[in-house]
């Protein structure tokens, strides 16, 4: 199987082709989006981070900037810095230029002001744009594609329906060469010994139960039991028994092929094939930006009752099982697979469907998030904001 | 009547998730590998809850997805609504 795809200069294929406005602070999101409203092709990366954190933070935040611009969605990439901020404006700078993308940036102390600053920047903005525009799609193998995945406004359905589906996305994708990023610590909370086992390398599996440890202690240091927090009272109203049946739900969306590889947040996967175990926190706006600074072309969103957020850098494909929700929120579901619960068809048959219709968005065929511009996104840092 | 399903997700499952609301007597259908077996409901199960599919010692392991979700902490009777009223939670982070 192919798709085709945007070359990159470091080898890399994108599903999309646009220029990223990044602020390495966001002080001067204002300015990202002002660019956006006015050079065609654009899309701002508004986050609230850059300042003001510990240096662990600092450091995941300069990586993820680094490695948002690195996906091969963006075909060129202005920063946008205050002049002030804790991330380095030169490091980012820097870590970009290594994609080989073309790279421009401005600054708002240098450059006077926020009017200046707009002007300058939506002129590079726009020279890129053109640059852009004359990169073709071209055929690409899967091994050059790379899906993440997400569940956000779970309900019963989606341990039963969408995730596993898209398990069976993950076993077709993976098995054709192609590169699979699992993340939310908090939902394999109680899985992380299934996915251990299911590790390729011991290190792997180790890393696994050190990312579910490390949340767990970040919840104690602020006195919170997190694994109580897991299975919520509306869960248990629904039927979820245990904080592992929950996880085991979640855990679907990779069945039981194997793992290859694990990825701290920020850091990136260069489609190196095989099924990945992202340290992505559950909430979705620094949730997809992992997947996306990972190098995912998009993501496979499982929702039950119907999440609507998209991501700036990647498609989001809405998945659903709940036949309710399918119809109720149609402007914001991509892909029904409540056939399942309905008994009108199997996880496997469903899986087969999403798996071409991700090729197919990977080709270019819009999301609905995408077309209603329904977007946000945010950086993790583990804190305190000093 | 339209007919009453439970869903059986992996070969070791004890346990199936219904996806109507039953009512004690009911007969639930689980479909799984393309073969169907019927089962008595031993008590009201709700939309989303699960239903024995035999009989599971008091100790013995509940599983779902192929692993074990928590441990039975009664016998529970093929056919009985499975929850937090019968089997508890043995996760702990290590």
């Amino acid at each position: 199987m192919d798709f085709y795809g945007f070359p990159r200069p470091d080898g890399q294929v994108g599903a999309r082709n646009f220029i990223a406005l990044i602020p390495t602070t966001g002080c001067v999101n204002t300015v990202a989006l002002q660019i956006e409203k006015l050079v065609d092709n654009t899309r701002a990366f508004c986050h609230t981070k850059g300042c003001l954190y510990p240096p662990g933070d600092t450091k995941r935040v300069t990586n993820t900037l680094i490695n948002l611009a690195n996906n091969p969605n963006v075909a060129g990439a202005l920063l946008i810095g205050l002049g002030c901020e804790m991330v380095n404006f030169d490091e980012v700078m820097e870590g970009c230029k290594k994609s080989g993308k073309p790279i421009r940036g401005v600054q708002l102390h240098k450059l006077g002001g926020h009017l200046e600053t707009v002007f300058e920047g939506a002129k590079l903005a726009a020279e890129l744009v053109l640059e852009a525009s004359k990169i073709r799609r071209e055929k690409f193998g899967l091994d050059k594609l790379c899906f993440c995945t997400k569940c956000g406004s779970s309900d019963t359905t989606s341990g039963l329906s969408a995730n596993l589906a898209v398990g069976e996305v993950c076993r077709l994708m993976t098995a054709a060469g192609g590169t699979f990023v699992q993340g939310e610590i908090c939902d394999i909370m109680g899985g992380e010994y299934a996915l251990k086992d299911l590790c390729v390398h011991k290190e792997d599996g180790d890393k696994i139960v050190g990312y579910v440890k490390d949340l767990y202690n970040r919840g104690l240091a602020v006195g919170a039991d997190v694994r109580g927090d897991q299975v919520t009272t509306g869960n248990r109203d629904g039927g979820l028994t245990t904080l592992t049946e929950k996880a085991m739900g979640a855990n679907a969306k990779g069945q039981e092929c194997p793992i290859v590889g694990t990825i701290d947040y920020g850091n990136h996967v260069k489609c190196l094939g095989g099924r990945n175990i992202i340290s992505t926190p559950g909430h979705g706006f620094e949730n997809l930006t992992g997947g996306a600074a990972a190098g995912a072309q998009l993501i496979l969103f499982t929702t039950g009752r119907g999440a609507p957020n998209g991501h700036p850098c990647i498609p989001a494909i809405k998945l659903c099982g709940n036949t309710k929700t399918v119809k109720n929120l149609s402007e914001h579901i991509d892909f029904a697979v409540d056939s399942i619960i309905n008994e009108e068809e199997t996880v496997a048959q469903a899986g087969e469907r999403l798996f071409e219709f991700a090729i197919d968005v990977a080709n270019g065929t819009l999301t609905k998030a995408e077309i209603l511009k329904f977007t946000g996104m945010d950086i993790l840092t583990y804190g305190p904001t000093l | 009547m339209p007919i009453k399903y439970a869903k059986k997700i992996s070969e070791k499952d004890n346990v199936a998730t219904c996806v109507a609301d039953i009512s004690k007597g009911e007969i639930v259908t689980v479909k799984f590998d393309g073969a169907e077996t019927q089962y008595t409901a031993l008590s009201d199960i709700p939309f989303g809850h699960k239903i024995a599919l035999q009989d599971i010692d008091k100790d013995g392991e509940v599983i779902k997805y192929g692993v074990s979700i928590g441990k039975a902490s009664e016998a529970i009777p093929k056919g009985q609504w499975v929850h937090c009223h019968n089997c508890i939670d043995t996760y702990e982070v290590k």
